[in-house]
């Protein structure tokens, strides 16, 4: 791993060594002269590899010899006096130059090790981030490349398969043969690795590895070996757990799109139960009786009195109107149950809805029996006026129905806090404790028919269910909530409460500035 | 001769009974299943007096009732189109008043309603080869847009510019809807279509001067998520 900058600083220090030795000699002994010469080997060999340092510091030492050891100019050694000299430094030299390549490998193992920590992390991240992690394949096959210097292959999983013998689809990256094609294939079965050094098909070129989830394989890459590395199982372990990474993304994003796709089955489901109770209990009533108005019109006509046939349209016009109400709450229902829903929201004033609402009702019911209480100043609400008016239109017919025949029906609306509160409350008989909590969900349970209390006038329930189940679906796209609250001196109090938005700048021109008209 | 009403609606029984009421009522009535059909009443219609009315079903086998009103707008017809529209709360219905149309009724309707939009559209209908409407009076309620006067039982209204600018537009079109986009390009200017709360607060000031009880206005009425409707004028 030395690179030629670092070997060329290894011969400066020679070079430098050899002035400074020549300009101490004769103001020092031998001895420390030679302390200057292993100074300079243990320096070098920091930046040199071992064996050009070991010759450097051989050929140093001979030089010195030469030079310095006297008889000078010539390689005689004086046996007795300086042969040992020469010796140690030239073993205490070696020794240097071998401990500082060691000591260099490691640290650069120590390097490689990180780089290849920090390479597998940023990996996790990236798939932990991406939407689908087999978009991130290419990244994975760019790292495998540059691990072992030649194009790699990868294989993934895009549908496992569900049934035995069925092949899972996959999405292959990279150039493949027949053969590797098959290999690939096997790997990802069977979840283990084949090549060098993995005990199974040793003679290949090339590295076949999983990409290991925790239940099994969910792809293969192929790593082909132009020369096996020589720390071949380190490379191979650290592409093992690249892949591996991949393998456990991959196994997420699988369960993530079952458990989805699950839990829009079990929605669709709820939600034709849901709509199929509705029309079974909700929608036979009305239509029994405008089939038995319209048939009695039909076949009867002409032993009818004008009044009694003009009461059967009355009431055929009345019941398909509640029908066309009850449709529009399932199909509304239906929509926002639905994942996904997008409201049509706007800035809406309360009082414009509440007085819509009242206007729509009155044209059904004597018009003092509803009554408005609006508190004045309300904000503005951001929200679908058409799904709130549905709401509010719903819960004063209920009143209307079921609140007493004849009594009063209030309209309220206040501010609380950061919201708004809206409630219709009537005087009626009010509704059982036990159902408080149930009367929003009626058909959700799917058991409404028998819930229903003895005592309960389930003809003049009907409609109630979704109605009620559609308000509180209104409350909950909008942020709020639907709750029923018994009022102290008896009747019910349906209230809907929504949050305050902070409304959008006013106008630049404020009515203040403008001029009056000339009266 | 009695008014000529064209019917463009695909559903069978429903075309049938509404024909068969239409006729009742004295109108003669072409009904078209389709688009086409519908092309091909007008251009029959266009050599014997035209038309004096559509009526007109979104949605249709062979295209959406936005092609045919554009078509109509092309050729120089005048005649009021009412937009029948199945869906509860869909945008094209918008984008047809916004584009021209004259109304819009949600199925279902009664007889009554759709007989009553039908008089207001074929008023407005007159007015528009005639001199705009520049008077209104309903109840104690009587605004002169030339004198820019407004009176309530007898006694002067003041009202700012813009209020008056906004009530002016609805008295316009007296008893048929604005869409909330025309209302905002007409008073405020098309750069203000999408601001949706100066309406809200200039009308909350126009029914405080001029309804008994602003929650429940008998005059400006609110027709939610697509705009605003100033009452029939009645004496």
């Amino acid at each position: 791993m030395n690179s030629a900058p670092a070997r060329w600083l290894g011969a400066v220090v020679w070079a430098l060594s050899w002035p400074l030795m020549l300009l101490l000699d004769g103001h020092v002994d031998l001895a420390s002269l030679a302390q200057v010469l292993i100074l300079a080997a243990a320096l070098a060999g920091v930046w040199l590899s071992p064996i050009p340092s070991m010759l450097a510091c051989a050929a140093a030492v001979l030089a010195f010899n030469f030079f310095f050891v006297p008889p000078r100019g010539t390689f005689t050694v004086d046996v007795h006096q300086h042969a040992l000299l020469l010796i140690t430094m030239l073993a205490v030299s070696w020794i240097v130059s071998l401990l500082m390549s060691r000591q260099r490998q490691l640290a650069c193992a120590e390097r490689l090790h990180a780089l290849r920590a920090e390479q597998l992390q940023g990996l996790g991240d990236t798939l932990r981030d991406a939407h689908d992690p087999r978009d991130r394949g290419a990244q994975l096959q760019g790292m495998l490349s540059e691990l072992v210097g030649a194009p790699a292959a990868l294989l993934m999983v895009v549908q496992p398969s569900r049934i035995a013998n069925e092949q899972p689809s996959f999405i292959q990256l990279g150039e493949v043969d027949d053969d590797e094609r098959a290999g690939l294939g096997l790997t990802q079965l069977q979840g283990r690795a084949m090549g060098p050094g993995t005990g199974r098909h040793e003679e290949q070129a090339a590295w076949y590895l999983p990409l290991r989830g925790r239940q099994s394989s969910f792809g293969a890459a192929l790593l082909r070996l132009p020369a096996l590395p020589t720390d071949a199982s380190t490379v191979r372990g650290h592409a093992q757990a690249l892949c591996d990474q991949m393998g456990l993304a991959i196994e997420r994003a699988l369960a993530a799109e079952t458990a989805a796709a699950a839990r829009e089955e079990a929605q669709a489901q709820n939600l034709r139960n849901t709509l199929l109770m509705a029309i079974s209990h909700d929608y036979r009533t009305p239509l029994a009786t405008i089939m038995s108005s319209a048939s009695s019109l039909h076949d009867q006509a002409d032993r009818l009195s004008i009044e009694q046939r003009r009461r059967l349209a009355a009431t055929i016009v009345d019941e398909a109107d509640q029908l066309a109400r009850l449709t529009a709450n399932t199909l509304q229902l239906a929509r926002l149950d639905m994942p996904g829903v997008v409201l049509r929201r706007d800035w809406e004033s309360v009082e414009e809805i509440v007085g819509a609402v009242v206007r729509r009702v009155r044209q059904r019911a004597p018009a003092q029996r509803v009554k408005l209480r609006l508190e004045p100043g309300l904000p503005l609400l951001y929200c679908d006026a058409v799904l709130l008016v549905q709401m509010l239109e719903n819960l004063v017919d209920n009143a209307l129905r079921y609140g007493g025949e004849g009594a009063p029906v209030e309209v309220l609306a206040r501010r609380a806090g950061d919201q708004v509160l809206l409630a219709v409350r009537d005087r009626g008989p009010g509704v059982a404790p036990a159902w408080r909590d149930r009367i929003f969900d009626v058909f959700q349970r799917g058991d409404a028919a028998q819930a229903l209390p003895a005592s309960a006038d389930t003809s003049a329930h009907r409609g109630a269910g979704v109605g009620l189940a559609m308000c509180r679906a209104v409350a909950r796209a909008h942020g709020g909530e639907l709750r029923l609250r018994a009022r102290s001196h008896g009747g019910s109090s349906f209230e809907c409460a929504l949050p305050v938005v902070d409304p959008p700048a006013p106008e630049p021109e404020t009515a203040g500035q403008e001029r009056r008209l000339p009266g | 001769m009695s008014l000529c009403v064209l019917l463009v609606e695909d559903d069978r029984e429903l075309r049938s009974t509404l024909r068969e009421a239409l006729v009742v009522e004295g109108y003669r009535v072409l009904a078209a299943a389709s688009l086409a059909d519908a092309d091909c009443l007008l251009t029959h219609a266009e050599t014997q007096g035209g038309i004096d009315l559509v009526l007109l079903d979104l949605g249709l086998p062979d295209g959406d009732g936005e092609a045919l009103l554009s078509a109509l707008r092309r050729g120089r017809c005048t005649a009021p189109v009412i937009v029948i529209s199945a869906r509860h709360c869909d945008d094209p219905k918008i984008r047809l008043l916004d584009a021209g149309a004259d109304d819009y009724l949600v199925k279902p309707f009664g007889l009554g309603e759709l007989l009553a939009r039908m008089r207001v559209a074929l008023r407005h209908r007159g007015t528009a080869l005639q001199p705009a409407i520049t008077r209104y009076e309903h109840g104690g309620l009587r605004i002169d847009l030339v004198a820019h006067r407004v009176s309530l039982a007898g006694a002067e209204v003041h009202l700012t510019p813009t209020e008056f600018k906004l009530l002016a537009r609805l008295v316009r079109q007296a008893g048929q809807v604005v869409t909330h986009r025309q209302l905002l390009a007409d008073v405020w200017g098309a750069e203000f279509t999408e601001h949706t709360h100066y309406l809200r607060l200039y009308m909350a000031q126009l029914r405080a001067k001029l309804e008994a009880e602003p929650a429940d206005p008998q005059r400006l009425l609110t027709e939610p998520g697509v705009g605003y409707r100033l009452a029939e004028p009645a004496a």
